[in-house]
């Protein structure tokens, strides 16, 4: 078992330490000094110990000097505006301790008193009711001493009253603990105003504590009377508060003990506190949780065992013995508490409280009652006497015990059967203990008093109207001085207990007054007789009991049926009485009414008014307004446990209508919106579905805009709805959402929500499906159905929208890109085109994104740097960046497309090997990008490379780097674009590739092209022929092949060039193009013979042979792709025995060098079939050399490899030639070398 | 068995204090029907010193002499609830039987300031391993209830929803002092 203590006596024992240190150092200063010395420490130190020095200044001026108590009170008082919750509590109960020890300081102290109570801090009004408690009774001890009181002592004691009155209406408070204060109090405040007797049983302390029976009746000032009313009252208080339904369980306890307190004390009571007891036992409060349930039951019983040992009780053991037994506890216990039977004083003693009129009143009442009673058997043990105070309970009790027949208890159960709940009661489960005695007297006895207990509750049955009557009758007797506590306890508890409905209805079953009613009938209506005798004295001694006219015996009350029918009537000729009602200019007290009437019934009247409405909402919107309002006042008025349904019910039902109505621009929707008190959830879908519709968007957005904007404290819910229409189906709802949206982002305070909500939703996308949430269905399961294009775009919306507008966001996006699947990225590469190109290249965000490029956002990268560079020409910084990127982090020449413009000449020469090599379409995108071909903007001039230098560029690709098959195409894709490669600048184009050494491979290639697309280019050719001629051109295979098969077809003018070639390389030619020959001998013969004298015989001699002779020749290449297909023949079978030349020395026929071994064998060989093909040709014969080079082209076909081996080996028979020319060299050159060349050279060997 | 508990809470900086609600301390003995038994004057050193005597093995297997060398660290002797004048604002009880005993003590005396005082029971098993899910339990309820701004309001639904979390029904009430 622990006890935790917070604080005070810790700070007791450090301030009296503190207290005897300072008296050691400062015993010589006075008492006085030393206070103003505390004071001014005080105001300046910290809350802990200001609490310290201010306990010393009170222990000095109350207890050691109080004669300084006056001198300091305002600086002590001062404090009471401290911050500190503790310093302001420390004055109340300075102000307590002062006050007790000179009474008179009350006239100057129970103001701040009474301003403390008003305190914001629950601690600090909890401390001030604890203080009042004891001050009232101070107060009231003072004064009553005095017996001349002052003008300023009176106002002192209203003042008293007047918070007396306040801390009573805190039972209502909304504080549990100040609640329960308040019960404490008005439990002091009964026992003050009620009078001390014998059997009281009063604490040691509280001896002399005074207490009504002091109060003398002849006080000049305090009314003997007005206390004791003020005591009743304050007693029926405490029981209407414990029958209070939705009672807290701490509450009740503190009430519960408090009544015990009272019967102890005050033994006059005991009858209304068993009867409490009893209410409770059978009403627990539904709100009570199961354990609650537990602690209240072990209070009851332990507060009745306290009751029961008070000799008082001898008149309540047998209720009180019942309900201990119910609560568990065993007969032999009970008996242990029950004290002996003494002398019964019983209620003589009390009397004098009822101020002796109730003994007058006492003897008739009685023989009244008796004579009524007649039906109802007495069983009370003490039947005359108790009539006066026997309850209402007590009553009913005795009226019901002989109905109680098992015929009707057994109706009785059938028919509660029907309103019995779904689930046992926590309450009802706690309490449950089996009958045992089932059909005993006892046990009749006690269902008969359980019954009244309840009926009396629920404000039925003969007993409580005959107290009623009794009652009231007292209290005109009483006369003026009654009137104050006119509430009736019972009258206040029925509608209470009303509002339980549960309850009731059993015991308001119809055969619940089935048979009561007929004999109950008469009792009712002569209840208010006694009365009149004593206003008309005469009465009823003449016409006793005879029949009198009373409006209940004629009028019969209307059915539930009637009254609802008749109020809906009545309230619909208010409704229809419109037009009448504003012509006399009444409307708005119309307005008001229906709204009130409207608001306290349930349902129908309700939907009819808002139906009323809807039917002419802009006409009728005043009457929508006050119903609203009305509506929302009602449940404010039932705070805290007022529910919203009824307003919320009327506004979704209004904003509903409207939103339904088609044409309705006229903004009410809005005003209705703006000016309800609350958005309601409801309302909110309303809103929602407002802003769907598409003719309304605007609108509703502009309204959904207004409340975020002007309701802060739920403007994140509202703007939520916003944000989840930014990714609405309907684009037309999605791009206003948007625009709206992007409106609010340049609010600080929204800007992260709206942020969060974006990266929420792209973040979405790395999820491997959608999350339904994108269809609407509002929960975050994922859907197994797989992301679209559509739903990846949702997803976005958002973001892309904001991106424009903080760059930041964008490595968000690159981090999700990362994750995502292919298929959203691709989505994604499409979508931020807009986007991207909105923050354009200077974005600091974008240019750092380059740099960072995170791994697997490369495609990203890409892309932005293609919608960048895609109208305007990259910056330098863009450039920079790239290049970096580039050259440091990710080698991807991809990377450089972009902005291939923006880079140096050289970077974009170095490049292209790499560049040419990418797939066609993205080839074709650089070149029009280097030729400026693509755009009107990005000129030809950016680009960094003419477009002469780019052909030129491409013929000088080391073939090492690139193969030749791609600077084919990409030199096609130069000749694709006609108009950048005009006649001139292939001209020029020729002329330096021409005079380069050695001769690029190309060379005839792009002269022969040149020349189909520009046949007036053929003069420039031959010219072009000659000089190559003089470059010995046929020391270059591939480009003698060309040459030859440029004159061929630029015959006949190319015949005088041809007839410049050396003999030699001239039957070369007609070795390759026979049918050459005899044209160009005719050409030679149409000569003047002084020309034909001018041609070597040695050439005459080639022209003129006929036979076939092989002549030194280059080896020619097998095929070159282009140049194959244009042959229409294939190669080989055309092919002289080649001869190899060596550059250095003239053509010699060496064939018998091709028997070596070749090179081949020497060089690192990548494939497997071209290793073979070496070693077979040194063995095998022609046509296995055939069948292997099938063999090889069939796997051309099949692996891309395969194909570049074959180009590769195209521009590789140079070498080999010098290899075979000087097989020294072999080792030196062998990578040049390549497998295809080989079969050629096999084809010729066996040549 | 019960101050062990306590030393959780304490180290946490609470403002705690412990007491017994029997005549007598009862400490388990060499069988259950024979506990040692000793009155509320003997101090803790007192009683270490008669158990070691007594059994030094069987009292420190089973832990006793462990938590008496630990309480004497704490106070002297242990304290009895019912002889205690001071004010608390919360009592804890960990037995129905003990909530029942400091109910009846709290009722039994004379109202004076009306200084209301919650009582809380949270029912824990004597046995090693209740004792720690309970203390720890405790420790948490009281910090919840000195973060609470108003004790007295918050009181009810804080012990609701440890109720429910610890599946445990605690009884609550308030007396006054």
């Amino acid at each position: 078992m622990m006890a935790s203590g917070v604080g005070e006596q810790a700070h007791g024992s450090v301030a009296s330490q503190f207290y005897s240190n300072e008296e050691e150092t400062a015993f010589d200063m006075t008492t006085s000094e030393k206070v103003v010395e505390l004071l001014n420490q005080a105001a300046l130190i910290s809350t802990e110990e200001k609490l310290i020095v201010l306990k010393q200044v009170q222990e000095l001026i109350i207890n050691k000097d109080p004669s300084l108590l006056d001198n300091f009170l305002d600086e002590i008082i001062a404090f009471q505006t401290d911050k500190s919750i503790e310093v302001r509590k420390f004055v109340i109960g300075f102000i307590e301790e002062a006050c007790k020890r000179d009474n008179e300081l009350l006239l100057r102290l129970i103001a701040n008193l009474n301003m403390l109570m008003r305190d914001e801090s629950v601690n600090v009004v909890k401390k001030a009711i604890l203080t009042l408690t004891q001050l009232y009774k101070v107060a009231l001890q003072w004064l009553v001493r005095i017996k001349s009181v002052s003008d300023m002592q009176e106002a002192c004691w209203d003042m008293m009253t007047q918070i007396k009155e306040d801390v009573l209406a805190l039972l209502d408070s909304d504080n549990d603990g100040v609640r329960t204060h308040a019960i404490k109090f008005t439990e002091s405040l009964i026992i003050t105003l009620s009078p001390r007797t014998p059997d009281s049983d009063t604490p040691k302390k509280q001896e002399g504590d005074i207490s009504l029976d002091k109060i003398p009746k002849d006080h000049t000032y305090i009314r003997y009377d007005t206390l004791c009313e003020e005591g009743k009252s304050a007693l029926e208080q405490l029981l209407k508060f414990m029958v209070h339904p939705a009672i807290s369980s701490i509450n009740l306890t503190t009430a519960l003990g408090s009544l015990a307190t009272l019967a102890r004390q005050r033994p006059m009571f005991m009858s209304e506190v068993v009867q409490a007891y009893e209410t409770l036992h059978a009403n627990l409060p539904p709100t009570l949780a199961k354990s609650q349930v537990s602690s209240v039951r072990k209070n009851l019983k332990l507060h009745l065992v306290s009751v029961l040992k008070h000799p008082s009780s001898v008149d309540f053991q047998g209720q009180i013995s019942t309900l201990l037994l119910d609560l568990g506890m065993s007969q032999s216990e009970i008996t242990r508490c029950t004290p002996a039977t003494v002398q019964p004083r019983k209620r003589l003693h009390h009397e004098p409280y009822v101020e002796g009129k109730r003994i007058k009143m006492d003897a008739p009442l009685a023989e009244d009652d008796e004579d009524k009673e007649e039906p109802a058997p007495v069983v009370t043990p003490k039947p005359s006497s108790s009539v006066g105070t026997q309850s209402a309970i007590d009553l009913t009790a005795e009226f019901l015990l002989p109905l109680l027949t098992p015929d009707n208890v057994a109706n009785l159960v059938l028919i509660s059967m029907v309103y019995l709940p779904e689930v046992m009661p926590a309450s009802f489960q706690a309490t449950y203990t089996p009958v045992e005695s089932a059909g005993t007297d006892a046990q009749i006895k006690h269902l008969a008093r359980l019954m009244a207990t309840q009926m009396t509750g629920a404000g039925l049955g003969p007993g409580l109207e005959l107290c009623k009557a009794r009652d009231e009758e007292v209290k005109e007797e009483d006369g003026g001085a009654g009137e104050s506590s006119s509430k009736d306890p019972l009258i206040i508890r029925k509608l209470s207990a009303v509002s339980l409905g549960q309850a009731i209805s059993v015991v308001g079953a119809p055969a619940a007054y089935k048979t009561p009613i007929t004999e109950e009938a008469p009792q009712i209506k002569k209840l208010p007789e006694p009365i009149l005798p004593t206003s008309q004295p005469k009465a009823p001694g003449a016409s006793g009991r005879k029949k009198v006219f009373k409006l209940a015996d004629v009028v019969q009350p209307f059915s539930e049926a009637q009254i609802e029918k008749l109020s809906n009537m009545a309230i619909k000729r208010i409704l229809l009485s419109e037009k009448v009602i504003a012509q006399s200019g009444m409307s708005h007290v119309r307005v008001k009414l229906l709204a009130r009437l409207v608001t306290q019934f349930e349902g129908g009247k309700k939907n009819d008014l808002l139906q009323f409405i809807l039917e002419d909402m802009r006409g009728r919107s005043e009457l929508a307004f006050s119903l609203l309002y009305h509506e929302y006042n009602e449940y404010l008025s039932q705070q805290p446990s007022g529910s919203l349904d009824s307003y919320e019910h009327c506004l979704y039902t209004l904003l509903s209508g409207l939103q339904e109505k088609p044409e309705q621009r006229d903004g009410l929707f809005t005003k209705l919106v703006l000016e309800a008190p609350v958005i309601t959830d409801s309302a909110l879908e309303v809103i929602q579905r407002y802003c769907e519709d598409e003719s309304r968007v605007y609108l509703g957005m502009s309204t959904l805009k207004e409340l975020i904007l002007k309701r802060p404290s739920r403007q994140y819910q509202y703007l939520n709805v916003l944000l989840n229409l930014s990714s609405h189906e309907k684009e037309k709802v999605r791009s206003t959402a948007l625009s709206f949206i992007k409106r609010m982002y340049e609010k600080e305070h929204l800007k992260d929500c709206i942020e969060k909500f974006a990266l929420t939703y792209m973040q979405f996308l790395v999820h491997p499906n959608p999350p339904s949430l994108l269809f609407g269905a509002g929960e975050d399961t994922e859907v197994a159905s797989p992301w679209t294009e559509e739903t990846v775009r949702q997803c976005l919306y958002l973001y892309l929208s904001l991106l424009p507008l903080n760059h930041r966001l964008v490595h968000e996006l690159a981090a999700v890109y990362t994750e995502a699947i292919a298929d959203i990225k691709r989505s994604v590469l499409r979508v931020i085109e807009q986007p991207i190109r909105g923050m354009g290249m200077s974005s600091p965000d974008l240019l750092l994104l380059v740099e960072n490029c995170p791994k697997g956002a490369e495609t990203l990268v890409t892309r932005c740097l293609h919608i960048l560079t895609d109208k305007v020409p990259p910056s330098p910084e863009l450039v920079e960046r790239v290049r970096d990127l580039y050259h440091k982090r990710v080698p991807d020449v991809r990377f450089l497309i972009p902005v291939i413009n923006g880079l140096e000449k050289n970077e974009v020469i170095q490049a292209l090997p790499k560049l040419i090599k990418l797939n066609p379409i993205v080839v074709k995108e650089v070149f029009n990008r280097l030729l400026g071909t693509q755009h009107s903007e990005g000129s030809s001039s950016m680009s960094p490379l003419t477009p002469g230098e780019l052909l030129i560029a491409l013929h000088n690709i080391d073939s090492s780097k690139c193969d030749m098959k791609s600077i084919i195409k990409a030199t096609n894709l130069c000749f694709g674009e006609k108009n950048v490669y005009t006649s001139e600048v292939l001209a020029v184009v020729m002329q330096q590739l021409m005079e380069q050494t050695p001769l690029p491979i190309l060379l005839m290639r792009t002269v022969i092209q040149s020349l189909t697309m520009y046949p007036r280019l053929a003069g420039f050719v031959m010219n072009i022929l000659a000089r190559l001629i003089l470059k010995q051109v046929w020391k270059y295979p591939k480009v003698w092949e060309g040459f030859v098969k440029c004159c061929q077809r630029t015959k006949p003018q190319s015949y005088n060039v041809l007839l410049q070639l050396p003999p030699p390389q001239l039957a070369s030619v007609f070795e390759r193009c026979p049918e050459m020959r005899e044209p160009l001998l005719q050409h030679v013969h149409s000569f003047t013979p002084h020309q034909q004298a001018h041609i070597p015989a040695s050439i005459m001699a080639v022209l003129e042979a006929n036979s076939r002779k092989p002549e030194p020749e280059p080896q020619p290449e097998l095929h070159h792709p282009e140049i194959i297909e244009e042959r229409e023949v294939p190669v080989p079978k055309h092919i002289s025995m080649p001869a190899p030349v060596s550059q250095a020395e003239p053509p010699a026929p060496t064939p018998v060098e091709f028997t070596e071994p070749p090179p081949a064998q020497q060089q690192q060989i990548p494939r497997r079939e071209e290793v073979e093909e070496p070693m077979e040709q040194e063995e095998t014969d022609h046509a296995a050399l055939e069948v292997m080079t099938e063999d090889a082209s069939q796997q051309v076909e099949v692996t891309e490899e395969a194909s570049q081996s074959n180009s590769i080996s195209e521009k590789t028979d140079e070498p080999m030639e010098e290899s075979a020319a000087r097989p020294v060299d072999v080792a030196d050159q062998p990578k040049e070398e390549s497998e295809d060349v080989l079969p050629e050279a096999g084809e010729s060997s066996v040549d | 068995m019960v101050p062990h508990r306590l030393v959780v809470v304490r180290e946490r900086g609470f403002d705690v204090r412990s007491f017994g609600t029997g005549t007598h301390v009862k400490l388990p003995g060499p069988a259950p029907d024979k506990p040692n038994i000793y009155d509320f004057k003997t101090t803790y050193e007192q009683m270490y010193n008669d158990l070691v005597r007594k059994d030094k093995e069987l009292y420190t297997q089973n832990g006793i002499l462990h938590m008496l060398d630990r309480n004497k660290r704490i106070k002297t002797r242990p304290e009895r609830f019912q002889s205690c004048k001071e004010q608390f604002d919360l009592v804890i009880t960990c037995e129905e039987r003990v909530y029942d005993q400091v109910l009846e003590d709290l009722n039994s005396r004379e109202q004076e300031s009306l200084q209301p005082v919650h009582v809380i029971n949270v029912d824990i098993q004597d046995n090693h391993e209740e004792a720690t899910l309970g203390a720890f339990l405790i420790c948490e309820l009281c910090q919840c209830i000195q973060h609470t701004d108003d004790m007295e309001n918050e009181m009810d639904e804080l012990l609701q929803e440890f109720e429910e979390k610890s599946q445990r029904p605690f009884l609550h009430t308030v007396c006054f002092y």
